[in-house]
């Protein structure tokens, strides 16, 4: 069998033993080729890659939605110095989904007399959710990182790189509404997502 | 036997596919076969469990977040042998990551790493890397509530890198917050982009090998060389066995693998990453305020970064341990901070009351949702089937919205308590107090309604001297007649005493003597679901209370709540709180 086999074509020469073709200044026309097949290859390759690579670099210029206002309840059901946990019920928009009336998120709710005030339940360090902190004398602790919290959201210990985000809130008809946000998790500033 | 060596000979004609194998079978292992060359094979072969149960998965699985826990709740409890195949992918995954630890300690004990072997060390760790990445991605496709909630961390810990930790937690999330394209995502990651760069690299790793050989240990007699088989082989196929037969056993004695309740954003819930990723979870803690970023970034890139720079560190001649020591020592003290650090993590969930406590709710909401999800679950997904149960919304509505005033069971506490005990209500017994005792102090004692209601055996304070108790045949009636308990004689006489007896104040299918004046709410279908509906929704609307029962005047008395809480929610609250009440006994 390999008595039978042809000569090597010249293309494939050993790079050792150069045919005269290619010894010294390549023969326009092969550097052409050679030109050619790199740009032509790019081209292919830059046609698929650049299309998928933007669809599926989309979502980072993706904005989080910003504020919005959603009632909650009633001020009369907030003991004073008391924090509640209020879910948030809204429309939620999903990518190619329409909810209507789901839970987005909850937040903390605490009335100090005629002052109502909400916190992101968001831990800021790393986005575990917060949760009151009885037994280390009030205010909020997070479940994951032991960052702790006072009663008005300050940063009392652990790794939180910045206080409980604090949200609007104003009376609707007897009712608490907080405007509802997501700031950047891990960071010191308290920026929207 | 002739026909096969025929059909071989002309297959190898065609192919040339003897040669391969002959190559790839007496690859010559330079100072003989070893255990310690076992664990690239243990990889490669743990890794092909992984293949073969995950293609299999994705048979049954569907990437949505109204879909993927449902997929898997099938998977574990309905579709059969699904909880075993979900146990060997669970538990193989963990045995891979163990296996690769052992794998990297065995070429770094060797010095394998070094050189002309550098660039195989690298493809190891981008091996390394992957694997990790397969770990991750893979959490948090069963979209429960423990994937959900660690992947949150993992990816907010990609935000915390400068400049472009953002847009990399976008392009991962695949918007600014979690939803359906993030499990699209991290599916495709995970079954597609993964796998591919995985096989790619392995090739490379293998090829790589190949060129150059093992590395034996300095002292090893070199002149001895072994063939790959049968020897070597021979030792990879019962390490590869062993591997497989301990997840096996893993898989069958766990009985699959375990599933969290859905993925429930608005929850609170005590998160923590799979065991291997205790230590980098612990770091965690240990780093405060804008140092922060030293746990999630700074300190896994040095460890990366080390371990990249090794071979070019550690680049004296030879593979004596003792000459490469110094450039060893930080992978054992990495080592050893990895133990300690998932050691600590664990001693510290071990002690934490309030971790436990959690724990164990998030266990008692699983085991609920695993349970009630056998009877399929609404195409509006798990967390819709969830709200729609009246034993898992019924106390989460009731301490949202009731316990403020009323307790029932465990639910309330009874120091801010200004309603009645909701024990029992319903019930003869509850009955039969109330008519005893209107103002006790688990009835009206603490409410507005306090002095209303005259005890019907009791006489009040300076009650002339005509009063007379009420016989307790008749309150046992009245009691059967409200509760509908009893015999039809009991009952009838129940109904003539209310409608005789009571309607001086309360309201009996609407009427009463004195229906201006009286307070008191309608009795017939009292304590009834639908009375408890209508109540809930406004106590005032003269189906329960007479509205100027409910005067502003009378400050604290129940609210309407129709305004704030959903229709179904009402319906679900109502029943949940008549079969609690009956369930639990009158106090």
């Amino acid at each position: 069998m390999t008595t039978s086999d042809p000569p090597p074509p010249p293309e494939s020469a050993a790079p050792s033993t150069p045919s005269p073709a290619s010894a010294g200044e390549p023969r326009p026309a092969r550097r052409t080729v050679t030109l050619a097949v790199v740009v032509g290859s790019c081209a292919i390759a830059a046609a698929t890659a650049i299309p998928a690579a933007a669809f599926v670099a989309a979502p980072i210029g993706s904005k989080g939605g910003g504020g919005r206002w959603v009632r909650t309840l009633r001020v009369d059901q907030l003991v004073d110095g008391e924090p509640k946990r209020v879910a948030i019920v809204d429309d939620r928009r999903d990518a190619w989904t329409i909810e209507r009336g789901v839970e987005l998120g909850s937040v903390w709710v605490v009335k100090h007399g005629a002052k109502v005030s909400a916190f992101s339940s968001v831990c800021p360090h790393l986005g575990c959710s917060v949760n009151l902190a009885p037994e280390a004398g009030g205010g909020f602790a997070c479940p994951c990182h032991t960052s702790a919290f006072d009663a008005d959201g300050k940063r009392k210990s652990g790794p939180s790189p910045r206080d409980l985000d604090a949200l609007a809130t104003r009376i609707e008809d007897g009712f608490v509404a907080v405007e509802f946000r997501r700031f950047r998790i891990g960071v010191p500033e308290k920026v929207e997502t | 036997m002739k026909l096969f060596s025929d059909l071989g000979d002309w297959l190898d004609e065609r192919t040339g596919h003897k040669k391969l194998l002959a190559h790839a079978l007496d690859e010559p292992i330079r100072g003989g076969a070893r255990w310690a060359y076992v664990f690239g094979s243990a990889l490669l072969g743990s890794f092909l469990v992984q293949a073969v149960t995950g293609i299999a998965l994705m048979t049954s699985y569907a990437p949505s977040d109204k879909t993927a826990w449902a997929s898997v709740h099938y998977i574990t409890f309905t579709q059969s042998g699904g909880w075993l195949l979900r146990g060997l992918h669970h538990f193989g995954a963990q045995a891979m990551v163990i296996v690769l630890v052992a794998h990297l300690a065995q070429v770094a004990l060797f010095g394998a790493y070094k050189k002309p072997r550098e660039v195989n060390w690298w493809l190891g760790l981008a091996l390394f890397a992957i694997t990790l990445g397969f770990a991750l991605t893979g959490y948090l496709l069963p979209w429960d509530q423990k994937g959900y909630w660690a992947t949150r961390v993992a990816t907010n810990i990609a935000g915390t890198v400068p400049v472009v930790g953002d847009a990399t937690q976008k392009l991962l999330q695949g918007g600014a917050e979690y939803g359906s394209l993030t499990l699209t995502r991290f599916y495709a990651i995970h079954v597609a982009l993964l796998p591919a760069l995985l096989v790619a690299l392995v090739g490379a790793h293998v090829a790589l090998f190949r060129k150059h050989g093992v590395t034996p240990s300095a002292k090893t007699d070199t002149s001895r060389v072994d063939a790959f088989f049968p020897k070597q082989l021979l030792k990879d196929v019962v390490a590869v066995l062993a591997v497989v037969a301990v997840v096996f056993v893993m898989a069958l004695r766990e009985h699959g693998a375990p599933l969290d309740a859905p993925a429930d954003p608005s929850s609170d819930y005590p998160a923590r990453p799979e065991w291997y990723f205790l230590a980098l979870f612990q770091l965690l803690k240990y780093f405060h305020g804008p140092l922060e970023i030293v746990g999630t970034i700074v300190l896994p890139t040095v460890i990366g970064a080390y371990l990249f720079a090794l071979p070019l560190l550690d680049r004296k001649p030879g593979t004596a341990l003792r000459g490469r020591k110094g450039s060893l020592l930080p992978l054992a003290l990495i080592g050893a901070g990895a133990v300690g650090l998932t050691l600590q993590a664990q001693h510290q969930d071990a002690n934490d009351a309030g971790f436990q406590k959690e724990r164990v709710k998030a266990d008692e909401r699983a085991s609920i949702a695993n349970r009630i999800a056998k009877e399929g679950v609404p195409p509006e997904g798990p967390l819709a089937m969830m709200k729609r149960d009246p034993e898992l919304r019924g106390p989460e509505l009731f301490d949202k919205h009731c316990a403020g005033c009323h307790i029932l069971g465990a639910h309330g506490a009874d120091k801010d308590r200004t309603a009645p005990v909701l024990d029992g209500w319903g019930t003869e017994a509850w009955v039969l107090q109330m008519l005893h005792e209107p103002d006790g102090d688990t009835r009206f004692g603490r409410s507005v309604y306090k002095g209303e209601m005259p005890s019907v055996d009791t006489p009040p304070a300076g009650a002339p001297p005509t009063f007379k108790p009420m016989a307790p045949e008749d309150k046992s009636a009245i009691a059967a007649f409200l509760a509908r308990t009893g015999d039809a004689a009991k009952l009838a006489r129940g109904k003539e005493l209310v409608t005789t007896r009571c309607t001086t104040c309360h309201l009996f299918e609407g009427k009463g003597d004195d229906s201006d004046q009286g307070l008191a709410p309608e009795l017939s279908g009292w304590a009834s679901v639908p009375w408890i509906r209508a109540q809930i929704a406004n106590p005032s609307a003269k189906t329960n209370y007479r509205e100027h029962a409910l005067d502003p005047d009378r400050k604290g008395h129940m609210p309407r709540f129709d305004a704030e809480i959903r229709n179904e929610d009402m319906d679900l609250l109502a029943a949940w709180v008549h079969a609690e009440a009956r369930r639990l006994k009158a106090r």
